[in-house]
């Protein structure tokens, strides 16, 4: 395999790659790698299959890149369509699937592109470079036919230009001082997004605790009844739980923060129950309340 | 002329080649594009920290204020000096400039919530791909924005990427929204710069779409709109390059690439599948206006393809795009009756919050004084040099929509959230026309008065440019998303936008979609709803203020009970503490920007008194009601 299938092979690699990893339960960091390869491969292919070397720089890229966001919409309808749940096998399968598809494809046209190629060769059709290559004919190692026009299907404009949209027409090549540049401007965004996350994590949010006392559907025989602590720290609570004014259950709770107690309680519908929750240590006054039952108002302030 | 619309020949290689000549005369900057890059990552870095002082209790300062505009500035004034600067910019320094503003305003977007979506429209979009990933199927009923699950492309790109690489649909959405934002931008710049010969038009062109008040926001948000953009570019760049003359035997390519970015476009977002259609009748019309029949061909070939892909698309997938939309059209076409003569004005708004304080409503007007002045000098500019130019027409025509947008903000009852809306197209056209008189203005005219009058004022004049540039683009920030009163992150607003996300908020939707089960009709206010919707996957209730505003229950919030079949209320007694951020207690809120005082506590305390219903969760500031027991409910 030449140079000129690297990709191919690349591309077909990172398929697999990917598929195996899934099934053998890979590391996140992993997988991470090996999606987003596999997310990118499908619009690779097809942006050599499409429009091959007839783009160039920034063009070729947005090509390329809008291709592989087109693979899992109009994919994933397809899959939904054959009853395929889009999980991660189903989208593993439809990404692999399409980059072996689509490797299958350039592999074959670029041989056969290479093997007209050594014909023109071997009758003596004179080589005179790239401008020589007629229209409708392939540029060597894109594999693409219809490449006639090196950079540019546009009159008018040199060549040189059209790449020039992100492509290699900088006329003032990038020197390492300004990579240096670039990166330290990369680190210091980076450094930003780390700053305003860190401010989200810290910033001061009013704490709470949840009670709730309800029937899971209508008519049912019992009742969700829980306790969630959201206070920031470890609380203690006493809940008290009345059944038409008697009290039926006390239970002194201790959660640690974003712990939750819960209990099913029994209810006929024909008497009022109520849930009474105390912040330890202030027994007087009920710091949440809830209530469920027939006749008077739930109460409550 | 050639097909494609390109040039041939004096008329237009002239000044291309005024321009290469310039760009090789003119010395290098001493501003280089990699120092503009570390001046915007400094200038996200200030506005990080602004934010940060906003979460830490400084939202309202005048400190923290400026500090967020020194850091917008540190990112735009040296892209727009270095963009309008007249010294040597190659091609890809002009693509690196675009995208560095790209992803720097991004990244600001990402700093203002970098822990989890907090903006409505991203909130729904988000429970869309929730669902996705836990049905596994598409088309899953979404209570909160019934229409999105019928355009799920957005959303299937982001469970693809969330499933194959593991990361959170958070993340996967982020990563999904920022490649489409920059997509769009990339692709807008190689047709820009494709139609006008010239990196540096493009460029401007591209400076000058920046300043649509949604560029920011909407359209680099995790919602549809923000995916389909880059599909209908792609769409509208794969008809230039198969009107290419030269392109005989590249053409399946192309057009292979064009039907399958219509069908993304359709499947992602409807109002950016109709106007795929509209933008390529209209280059269909610049072309036949300029001859060109290769180029009439092509586009109106795929504007039949992209009307039949909708056109299916609606009838057997997404019947329900057409209840959605049609309020809107109606009130669109009813607000433009009422400019006719003769026509019947509707009711005006009452004081909203979402007109802005004096400053800003300046600065607009000043942003639509200066653009109204370019579109003309662009359109001159075109006449001269470019009439034979098809995309150039088409262009040119349609900017004169940029007028329209501006007679809606000034004459129809909301009109502004109208034309921000609309401003997403309407700068396309605008943009590039705009841009082709800053050209002109910069460089032609006021060369020639600089050398006619004998004096050195070019720096003079590029100032002014920069200056008009930062307020056009400064306008699309002040009058844009986040709204002025919620600029800075920061605590808990009473019907605010994103400051009324809060983990209280989202913990009473979890509890009420694991408790309560998903799809209860639920009554609530304007900062709760999303978050109810979203994370509640709740089927809320928009126009339910008469529940809450009085202090018992009126037979007509009964009759709304009953109407709307609600079977529960949410109160969030803060509604009783503050005002209403956005000048709204409730969704549909007849109340809009009157409010002096915050409701009071007895309407919302009343369904403690009311017999038969059950208080069934309380979280001290919100408390859940259930009324499916009380009489009125079912009488």
């Amino acid at each position: 395999m030449g140079r000129s299938q690297a990709d191919v092979a690349a591309t077909a690699l990172v398929a697999v790659l990917a598929c195996v990893a899934a099934a053998a339960g890979a590391p996140g960091p992993v997988m991470t790698v090996l999606g987003v390869a596999l997310f990118a491969a499908p619009g690779y292919l097809l942006g050599q299959l499409l429009t091959g070397s007839r783009t160039a720089g920034l063009e070729r890229v947005a090509v390329m890149t809008a291709l592989a966001l087109v693979v899992p919409i109009l994919g994933g309808l397809l899959l939904n369509v054959a009853g395929v749940p889009l999980h991660r096998p189903g989208w593993l399968g439809l990404l692999a699937g399409m980059t072996l598809a689509a490797d299958t494809a350039l592999f074959a046209r670029r041989r056969a592109a290479r093997a007209g190629r050594a014909d023109r060769t071997a009758t003596r059709v004179p080589a005179t470079g790239i401008q020589a290559v007629p229209a409708g004919s392939a540029v060597p190692g894109s594999g693409v036919p219809g490449s006639g026009v090196p950079g540019s299907a546009v009159p008018g404009l040199p060549a040189a230009d059209l790449a020039a949209p992100g492509g290699p027409r900088p006329g003032r090549p990038t020197t390492g001082w300004h990579l240096v540049v670039f990166a330290v401007a990369i680190v210091v965004a980076a450094a930003a997004v780390g700053l305003a996350a860190t401010g989200a994590a810290r910033q001061s949010q009013a704490h709470f605790t949840q009670l709730w006392l309800s029937p899971q559907r209508p008519g049912a025989h019992t009742l969700s009844m829980g306790v969630t602590n959201d206070e920031g720290s470890a609380t203690s609570y006493r809940l008290v739980l009345r059944r038409g004014g008697q009290v039926i259950g006390t239970w002194n709770l201790t959660l640690g923060d974003g712990r939750t107690w819960q209990r099913q309680v029994p209810y006929t519908g024909k008497q009022v129950v109520a849930a009474g929750l105390y912040r330890q240590p202030d027994l007087t006054h009920p710091y949440r309340y809830v209530s469920v039952g027939p006749g008077s108002g739930a109460g409550g302030s | 002329m050639t097909a494609a619309g390109e040039p041939t020949g004096r008329e237009l290689t002239a000044p291309r080649d005024r321009e290469r000549q310039a760009d090789v005369t003119a010395s290098r900057s001493r501003l280089p594009v990699s120092v503009v890059a570390v001046s915007a990552a400094f200038g996200v870095l200030v506005v990080a920290a602004a934010y940060t002082a906003g979460r830490l209790g400084q939202a309202g300062t005048s400190w923290a204020d400026r500090t967020y505009w020194a850091g917008q500035l540190l990112i735009l004034a040296p892209v727009a000096a270095r963009m309008l600067s007249r010294r040597s910019l190659s091609g890809n320094e002009t693509v690196t400039l675009v995208v560095v503003l790209t992803v720097a305003e991004y990244l600001v977007k990402v700093c203002y919530s970098p822990a989890a979506f907090t903006y409505a429209d991203e909130l729904m979009h988000w429970r869309t791909a929730t669902d996705i990933i836990q049905t596994g199927h598409l088309f899953t009923p979404n209570n909160l924005l019934p229409v999105s699950p019928y355009y799920p492309g957005l959303e299937e790109v982001t469970t693809a990427l969330a499933a194959v690489t593991g990361l959170s649909v958070y993340v996967s959405g982020l990563i999904v929204a920022g490649i489409a934002h920059l997509l769009f931008v990339s692709i807008l710049f190689v047709l820009f710069r494709y139609v006008s010969g010239s990196h540096r038009v493009a460029g401007v062109a591209l400076l000058l779409y920046a300043s649509e008040s949604l560029f920011s926001s909407f359209d680099s948000m995790f919602v549809y709109q923000t995916l389909a953009l880059p599909f209908f570019g792609l769409t509208v760049l794969a008809t230039y390059r198969l009107a290419a003359p030269r392109a005989t035997g590249h053409r399946a390519g192309w057009f292979t690439v064009a039907v399958l970015s219509a069908g993304a476009t359709v499947v992602t977002h409807h109002v950016t599948s109709y106007l795929l259609v509209a933008t390529l009748e209209l280059v269909t019309l610049g072309a036949l206006l300029a001859r060109d029949r290769r180029l009439a061909a092509w586009a109106s070939v795929l504007a039949l393809v992209s009307a039949a892909a909708f056109g299916a698309w609606l009838v057997f997938v997404a019947p329900s795009t057409v209840g959605y939309l049609e309020p809107v059209i109606q009130g669109a076409l009813q607000a433009f009756r009422g400019l006719l003569p003769g026509g019947h004005h509707p009711a005006p708004s009452p004081a909203s919050a979402a007109n802005g304080p004096l400053e800003n409503q300046a600065l607009a007007a000043t942003a639509v004084l200066i653009m109204s002045v370019l579109v003309p000098v662009g359109w001159w500019q075109a006449w001269r040099r470019y009439r034979h130019q098809p995309w150039v027409v088409a262009f040119a025509i349609g900017a004169v929509s940029w007028y329209v947008i501006v007679a809606v903000r000034l004459f129809v009852t909301n009109g502004s959230e109208l034309a921000g809306r609309a401003s997403t197209f309407v700068f396309l056209p605008a943009g590039f026309i705009a841009a082709l008189a800053v050209i002109r203005l910069t460089d032609n005219s006021l060369r020639w008065l600089v050398i006619r009058a004998g004096l050195r004022r070019a720096p003079l004049v590029i100032a002014g440019a920069v200056a008009a540039a930062l307020a056009l683009v400064l306008n699309g920030l002040v009058n844009g998303w986040p709204p002025y009163w919620e600029r800075l992150p920061g605590p808990y607003q009473v019907a605010g936008a994103e400051r009324s996300v809060g983990p209280e908020q989202i913990a009473s939707a979890g509890w009420a979609l694991a408790v309560l089960g998903p799809g209860q009709r639920f009554a609530t206010d304007e900062g709760d709803l999303p978050v109810l919707g979203s994370y509640g996957d709740q089927d809320t209730v928009g126009d339910d203020g008469p529940l809450y505003t009085s202090p018992t229950l009126t037979p007509a919030a009964a009759q709304l009970i009953r109407a709307q079949s609600i079977g529960f209320v949410l109160v969030d007694l803060r509604l009783s503490e503050m005002l209403p951020a956005s000048g709204q207690y409730f969704p549909v809120d007849p109340g809009l920007g009157t409010y002096k005082h915050p409701l009071p506590r007895a309407g919302l305390a009343k369904f403690n008194r009311l017999p038969g219903v059950a208080r069934i969760y309380d979280a001290g500031n919100i408390v859940v009601y259930d009324l499916r027991g009380a009489a009125f409910y079912g009488s």
